[in-house]
């Protein structure tokens, strides 16, 4: 029930993805395409979090594509598709080093990073007063709302600028997470961040979120 | 986690809600967790709004790639496969 069928998504994707890099070795168009579609914009933020600004970031993505490409006769599965694909956005950025670089390496920047509480204390009752920690009003029953309005294109404009004003950790995390769809695994691997640190990242990125959407649909 | 081994704070459900849908609690705290959202509206309502927000930032891979972007990568790939 708490999970998100982890398991059945991975155990389907196997299968999917040798048939996706037999494809894309075979140089099916289509197929490149798809990838590019799926992968481009998180390997960015994977990118944007190790280099100091957006431009380098796209060159560096640029240039891990061809890495990509040139790499995928030897690719053999021992991770997935996709965590080889942002392991070589990050190496191609750590090869750029120098004065682009980024002062703080990435498993630096999620503790460097503000660390705003996923809620402001005030939401719920001070310690001493009767039910301590629990809430002075309760948030909304969002499956209340029209359907709708979740699925405007406002709503949508809403989630993605607050994904883009995070900062750069969780930015790279909730994007391999919840857009790429990368497991927890994946993430730690591509990265070389711990466990923990990636659910720290991944809990303030949602939490986040989640504030932005309840000021826009909760006004 | 709470002081008292017997039940947990609305305040500390929302700090846990990450771990417990990563399943990176320890089976004791889960039954706590579960719970709590089986007595408290609020907290069932925030883990509901923290499951919404996932979904919808997972409509995000919906988004274009620039159109030029696009176009170089596949010409990279045209390149790359009459090498």
């Amino acid at each position: 029930m708490a999970q998100l069928g982890e398991e059945q998504r991975t155990a389907g994707a196997a299968g999917d993805e040798a048939e996706l890099v037999a494809r894309l070795r075979a140089g099916d168009e289509e197929a490149f395409a798809s990838v590019v579609e799926a992968y481009h914009p998180t390997m960015l933020a994977v990118a944007r979090s190790h280099v100091k600004t957006r431009a380098v970031a796209e060159e560096v993505v640029q240039e891990a594509w061809l890495g990509v490409l040139k790499g995928l006769a030897r690719f053999q599965a021992r991770s997935s598709l996709k965590t080889w694909v942002f392991s070589i956005v990050v190496n191609t950025a750590r090869t750029r080093g120098g004065r682009e670089a980024r002062s703080l390496p990435f498993s630096s920047l999620a503790a460097a990073e503000e660390q705003v509480p996923a809620l402001e204390p005030g939401r719920f009752r001070p310690a001493g007063e009767a039910f301590a920690g629990h809430w002075q009003r309760y948030p909304a029953d969002w499956s209340c709302l029209p359907e709708q309005g979740l699925l405007a294109r406002e709503t949508f404009d809403v989630v993605k600028r607050a994904v883009e004003e995070l900062p750069d950790a969780q930015r790279t995390v909730i994007a391999m997470r919840d857009i790429a769809g990368c497991s927890a695994d994946e993430v730690c691997e591509a990265l070389e961040i711990s466990a923990g640190n990636q659910r720290v990242l991944l809990h303030r990125a949602r939490s986040r979120v989640r504030a932005a959407l309840e000021r826009h649909l909760d006004g | 986690m709470a002081e008292s081994a017997d039940h947990i704070t609305c305040q500390e459900v929302v700090a846990l809600v990450t771990e417990y849908f990563e399943g990176a609690l320890e089976a004791e705290e889960t039954e706590l967790f579960e719970q709590h959202l089986n007595f408290c509206e609020g907290c069932d309502w925030y883990v509901d709004q923290m499951r919404t927000t996932v979904a919808t930032v997972g409509r995000l891979r919906e988004e274009d790639v620039p159109a030029d972007t696009r176009t170089r990568l596949l010409a990279a790939f045209r390149d790359w496969k009459h090498q």
